[in-house]
């Protein structure tokens, strides 16, 4: 079979499996989720990301059946869920906390839904260990959630979840309270996890770099509203506001006025410097814009560079030596900052640039976006 | 071990002198073989005999044995339910009045609670009796039932027991297989409270009890009115005995579960 890539979000056609039909969630004068519509497909890995207070977890909330839309209507596999209680969804939940049971093993915390559904004793044990095994954990089944460490505990917590097969997988910071090497590590194994059992993933997180990396569409929210959904890579490279922008990753953003100029766009944004060159998504006409541009698009050189349309001249400010890379704050004539990085490639080098270097910046005409602002 | 200076070894032998000298002088005498309690009359166990044949007394111990059985039993009970529809109940209308409401008893003057209750079974027509007592010490003791319950359940983790909605459990399968475990510790430690509570009331037994039930602390204080006896003393430490026992249980068992805990810290961290 050939490898085609999963976009069923793109697929007219495609079913979804959750879908929220404008969803408003409010606690008494507070709006947490303001008349929100989405769509989520089978087999997603699906992010909620977004600062604290945004409404992410409130979403969650009420796809796991512990909150209930004010307005609007939930549906899962074309059903409206908002009648159904939390223990009659085929919804799990992995909590933040884990939130395992103190009383009881591993083993029996794992078989605890399966119980609920009075299956028959030898389906439960068999369906334990698989869960046992899929986490690698088979050596802590008979010890305490207390007798294991934190990782240990994730693990267990995310079999729990699965072990009932749900539809939908909602996940709650999953790895927040994980140190950053185990972070990294446990974030391949629940995407391998992921595609291993072939259950939709939704998970909410404040880390914009995991969402980043586990999701195959991340939802960037900002007082109860969607700022943006769309893959990783499009979230990155073409935000579509300054909002989104800035919340992931390292951005530098200049406001200045646009003039057309056929494809492209030609921005003056101050006095005595060169008009910057950016190429709109869509045509656009004379107007305010913010363009967007990330440091590691900015060139940094000492001498004058030829073939770039963008040149701008400044002194090296800062240095934030990060190891594999190093950013450099560029202040211009008139005052304004620039972030530019480079990947430090050699390794015996010392840095090209040291504090008060004259140095150019400059950046192709696609490198960055044009915002209307 | 560090030596103790003079002036801490002086401190320590004044205050515990404070605490204990009383104490020692009725076990002392509840060794004497003189009738007149003040005068020493040479080493005698007899009145431990005395005790045992006294009929009224261990009337009086049964009597105090049930009502407190009892009476904890329903403390324990209610005092559960109520904390727990406090701290879980969410928001319903006047939550902080009936909050404020559960801890006003433990303020109360136990002779208003004595007498209110009297007042009470009197205009309902409930003969006193061993029930009303039960019915009292239920009463008074469910509010501290229910503070030392509503403590622990206020400290642990709400998600947990969203964890057993989410995986299928009623509200009421969740509260049975996971809260209530979870609060056991609590919910004994609240039994336990209630039951010494109940067994050593004087005040509110003696306002609802009838002449067909009397307590032991009702008996004793009766008896000390017509002069202390010898068998009052062997009594009182019988009691000190018995509660210097249940103290050191209690405290070896929290050694223990410290013991066991720590033990549990080491195994996850060399698990991880």
């Amino acid at each position: 079979m050939p490898e085609t890539a999963f976009e069923p979000w793109n697929d007219p056609d495609a079913k979804p499996l959750i879908q929220f039909r404008n969803v408003t969630k409010q606690f008494g004068d507070f709006t947490a989720i303001d008349d929100l519509s989405i769509d989520i497909f089978e087999r997603e890995f699906f992010a909620l990301l977004g600062p604290s207070g945004c409404g992410k977890t409130t979403m969650m909330r009420m796809l796991a059946g512990f909150e209930t839309p004010s307005a609007g209507m939930i549906l899962l596999d074309g059903q409206d869920i908002s009648p159904i209680p939390a223990n009659k969804r085929s919804v799990n939940m992995m909590f933040q906390s884990y939130a395992l049971f103190p009383h009881l093993s591993v083993y029996d915390n794992i078989a605890f839904g399966l119980k609920r559904d009075k299956l028959p004793k030898d389906k439960i044990d068999a369906r334990v260990k698989e869960m046992l095994r899929l986490v690698q954990i088979e050596k802590f089944a008979q010890r305490k959630p207390e007798q294991i460490s934190g990782g240990q505990r994730q693990r267990v917590a995310l079999a729990r979840a699965l072990a009932k097969a749900p539809k939908l997988l909602l996940l709650d910071e999953p790895l927040s309270a994980l140190d950053k090497k185990l972070r990294q590590d446990t974030q391949f194994e629940l995407m391998d996890i992921q595609e291993k059992t072939g259950t939709t993933f939704v998970v909410v997180t404040h880390d914009q770099e995991e969402a980043m990396t586990v999701a195959s569409r991340v939802a960037v929210m900002d007082h109860g509203k969607l700022k943006q959904v769309d893959t990783p890579e499009r979230i990155y490279e073409a935000p579509n506001s300054t909002y989104v922008a800035d919340f992931i990753g390292d951005v530098n953003i200049i406001e200045g006025h646009a003039t057309a100029e056929g494809d492209t766009v030609s921005i003056a944004w101050a006095e005595g410097q060169p008009p910057i060159i950016g190429t709109p998504s869509k045509p656009m006409g004379d107007c305010k814009v913010s363009f967007a541009i990330r440091p590691e698009k900015v060139a940094i050189a000492a001498e004058k560079p030829q073939d770039r349309r963008n040149l701008v001249q400044g002194k090296v400010l800062d240095i934030a030596y990060l190891g594999n890379l190093s950013t450099y704050h560029v202040q211009l004539v008139n005052g304004t900052v620039i972030k530019a990085q480079a990947s430090n490639t050699r390794r015996r080098a010392s840095l090209p640039f040291t504090w008060g270097d004259e140095v150019w910046l400059s950046w192709t005409d696609t490198a960055g976006v044009v915002l209307e602002s | 071990m560090r030596r103790l200076t003079w002036f801490n070894a002086t401190s320590l032998t004044l205050g515990f002198a404070f605490l204990y000298i009383p104490m020692i002088v009725v076990i002392v005498y509840s060794f004497n073989e003189s009738r007149l309690v003040t005068v020493w009359g040479g080493f005698s166990t007899k009145w431990y005999g005395e005790l045992l044949q006294n009929e009224a007394f261990l009337d009086a111990a049964w009597v105090t044995f049930k009502v407190g059985f009892f009476s904890s039993i329903i403390a324990t009970v209610l005092g559960t339910m109520g904390a727990y529809v406090l701290v879980r109940g969410g928001r319903f209308y006047g939550r902080t009045l009936f909050s404020g409401m559960i801890y006003a008893p433990l303020v109360m003057p136990e002779v208003i609670t004595g007498l209110s209750l009297l007042l009470l079974f009197i205009s309902i027509g409930l003969d006193r009796g061993m029930f009303t007592i039960i019915l009292a010490h239920a009463t008074f003791s469910m509010c501290y039932v229910s503070v030392v319950v509503s403590s622990r359940l206020v400290s642990f983790d709400r998600s947990v027991e969203e964890a057993a909605l989410d995986l299928g459990c009623t509200p009421f399968e969740a509260f049975r297989l996971v809260t209530l475990p979870i609060i056991a510790p609590a919910v004994i430690s609240g039994w336990l409270l209630a039951l010494t509570l109940s067994l050593d009331d004087l005040v509110i037994a003696s306002f609802v009890a009838g002449p067909s039930a009397t307590t032991l602390p009702i008996k004793v204080f009766s008896s000390i009115r017509l002069g202390v006896s010898p068998e009052i003393n062997a009594l009182s430490t019988i009691l000190i005995g018995i509660v210097t026992i249940g103290t050191i249980a209690a405290s070896l068992t929290t050694k223990r579960a410290v013991a066991r805990r720590q033990r549990e810290e080491q195994m996850a961290e060399q698990s991880a």
